[in-house]
């Protein structure tokens, strides 16, 4: 029996690392323009399905990986451009619809590129899974777990340590006044979708190994457990995401095993709205803005 | 940047702004030039946030234009305005909260001299920082250095790692002066920068008031204090009802009789 438990939590981690690098895309963009993008988790997809087709093309894994990246980065961009920047004065339930309306449209776009066939990719390493106590992880886990190490790091310092990053800050802290330094809100609210949309495809890159094989709806499942992820976390919080994005992978297996798979989908929302309950600002989020 | 290297001045002809069938400013046209503090008077909704609010471009005016030597500022987003060399403090003070009190004048000194170029460019930060970690740390500590500087010369020494949420009233105005100077700006909008004040504090604004001029930075001075202002100001422009109905000379203005009238006399001594 424990050692079916660790094994649930070992899975949990697995995919609570990839939950929380949607989740920090999603708060991310939330930080920097208010928006909540519900496109998230095609990003996701996309990362995994180009890096999927290009590796079965020939090309290099590693250059694969960093160029499915890119492409990631690039949709993020121009779905920022096109659909998001165009809309900047509406409201923020306008914008909500909007990157609604993109989630569909980016799905319908990769149905129309890669048809409803899943595509897979290699594992990075090869090796047998490793053991841990009682329970075991493929090696393609600690490639996800490093990604997620590397990410939250590099955002981290990127605001803490350096003077972009406090730009960004002053921006998130109020736009107003930010703006009248000349601190570019439009480029901060660009560059967030850029990077946002590289985080979620780098995460699709590193998860797809690990996956029976990703496929183009698979971006809905990492959207919806990103945005719980998120929330769960404070939604303005990038620990709040990790902790989040973790604590959503766990419990989900350990409901999934446990109780039955039923639950698997269904307790992260239920605990979203505990959490919302008990604890409105999420878990680290802070109570309430002054305004 | 010396006074000689900012001879321009700001240009408003002419700017009506209407809010539906109000008309919060009429046809007001003035000029303010560098190394001067141009105090704008009037009573209650004589029309002079609406007027910095123009200016700044945080709304754009029904007609007439706002210049800066040879640019048009009229149509700009605020934070172009400001690349240009306008910026602006408000009637309440808003502080970056989450930032220290240091880091909140990082922010102002850098979007000056972000890559040396300005406007700055937060994705040629971006790069250099990502690229350049150890020559970042030290332009992040040149940064610090200079902001401490700053610091200490607006009266907040020792204070750089306060965070901005712990600050009393009279420090957050007085932060939010040092910050909108560190921009250097050419043209600095000041509304309402002594109400809630103590003599103490107000001392020191007024000083930082004078010191920006010194420096050659145009100051356009909104403010209920009048006696500060007419002691501060080098020319002043009255506003009624969204007029101009008095320019000139502190003295002359408070002795014009539309003036003392528009304010019924009690505000003038």
């Amino acid at each position: 029996m424990t050692a079916a438990i660790w094994q649930y939590i070992l899975g949990g981690v697995a995919d609570g690392a990839i939950f929380a690098l949607v989740a920090a895309g999603f708060v991310l963009i939330y930080q920097v323009t208010g928006i909540i993008n519900f496109a998230q988790g095609e990003f996701v997809m996309i990362g995994g399905m180009t890096a999927a087709t290009l590796a079965g093309a020939g090309v290099p894994l590693g250059a694969a990986a960093l160029l499915a990246v890119l492409v990631a980065a690039a949709v993020g961009a121009a779905a920022y451009l096109l659909a998001i920047r165009p809309a900047r004065a509406a409201t923020g339930v306008t914008l909500i619809f909007i990157t609604l309306g993109l989630d569909v449209a980016l799905r319908g776009l990769a149905l129309f590129v890669w048809g409803t066939n899943p595509l897979s990719l290699p594992a990075f390493s090869s090796g047998a899974a490793i053991r841990i106590f009682g329970g075991a992880i493929p090696p393609q886990t600690l490639w996800v777990l490093l990604t997620d190490a590397v990410v939250f790091t590099a955002l981290t310092v990127f605001f803490r340590r350096t003077y972009a990053g406090t730009a960004v800050r002053a921006a998130v802290a109020n736009p107003q006044i930010a703006s009248t330094f000349g601190i570019p809100l439009r480029t901060f609210a660009f560059l967030s979708f850029v990077v946002a949309a590289a985080i979620g495809g780098l995460g699709g890159v590193v998860i797809t190994p690990n996956l029976g094989g990703m496929q183009y709806d698979s971006g809905l499942t990492y959207g919806l457990a990103g945005f719980v992820a998120a929330v769960l976390g404070g939604l303005e919080s990038l620990p709040g995401a990790l902790l989040g994005g973790f604590l959503l992978g766990i419990v989900e297996h350990l409901a999934g095993g446990l109780l039955s798979t039923g639950w698997e989908q269904g307790i992260g929302f239920l605990i979203l709205v505990l959490v919302l309950v008990a604890r409105p600002q999420g878990l680290l989020g802070r109570r309430a803005r002054r305004a | 940047m010396t006074a000689t290297a900012r001879a321009t001045s700001l240009e408003v002809d002419g700017v009506t702004m209407r809010f539906g069938g109000v008309v919060a400013v009429d046809g007001v046209t003035f000029s303010a030039r560098t190394g001067e503090v141009l105090g704008v008077m009037g009573p209650n909704g004589a029309g002079k946030t609406t007027l910095f609010n123009v200016i700044s471009g945080v709304q754009p005016p029904t007609s007439g234009t706002v210049r800066l030597g040879d640019t048009v500022l009229t149509g700009k987003d605020v934070d172009d305005v400001a690349a240009c060399g306008v910026t602006r403090t408000f009637q309440t003070p808003v502080m970056f909260w989450g930032l220290t009190v240091r880091e909140s004048i990082e922010v102002a000194l850098g979007a000056r001299a972000a890559g040396g170029s300005y406007p700055p460019s937060p994705a040629r930060g971006l790069i250099r920082d990502g690229l350049g970690l150890r020559s970042q740390r030290r332009a992040g500590a040149a940064l610090a250095e200079q902001a401490d500087a700053l610091l200490a010369k607006a009266g907040f020494a020792h204070m750089g790692d306060r965070p901005t949420e712990s600050l009393a009233f009279g420090e957050e105005r007085l932060l939010e002066m040092a910050r909108a100077l560190a921009v250097d700006p050419t043209v600095l909008l000041l509304d309402e920068p002594l109400s809630g004040l103590n003599p103490d504090e107000i001392a020191e604004v007024l000083r930082l008031i004078r010191a920006a001029r010194a420096d050659g930075v145009a100051v356009l001075l909104v403010e209920h204090a009048v006696g500060e202002l007419l002691a501060v100001a080098d020319r002043v422009v009255v506003l009624d009802h969204g007029r101009k109905i008095a320019e000139g000379a502190p003295a002359a203005v408070a002795a014009d009789p539309l003036v003392i009238d528009a304010y019924i006399g009690d505000e003038l001594e």
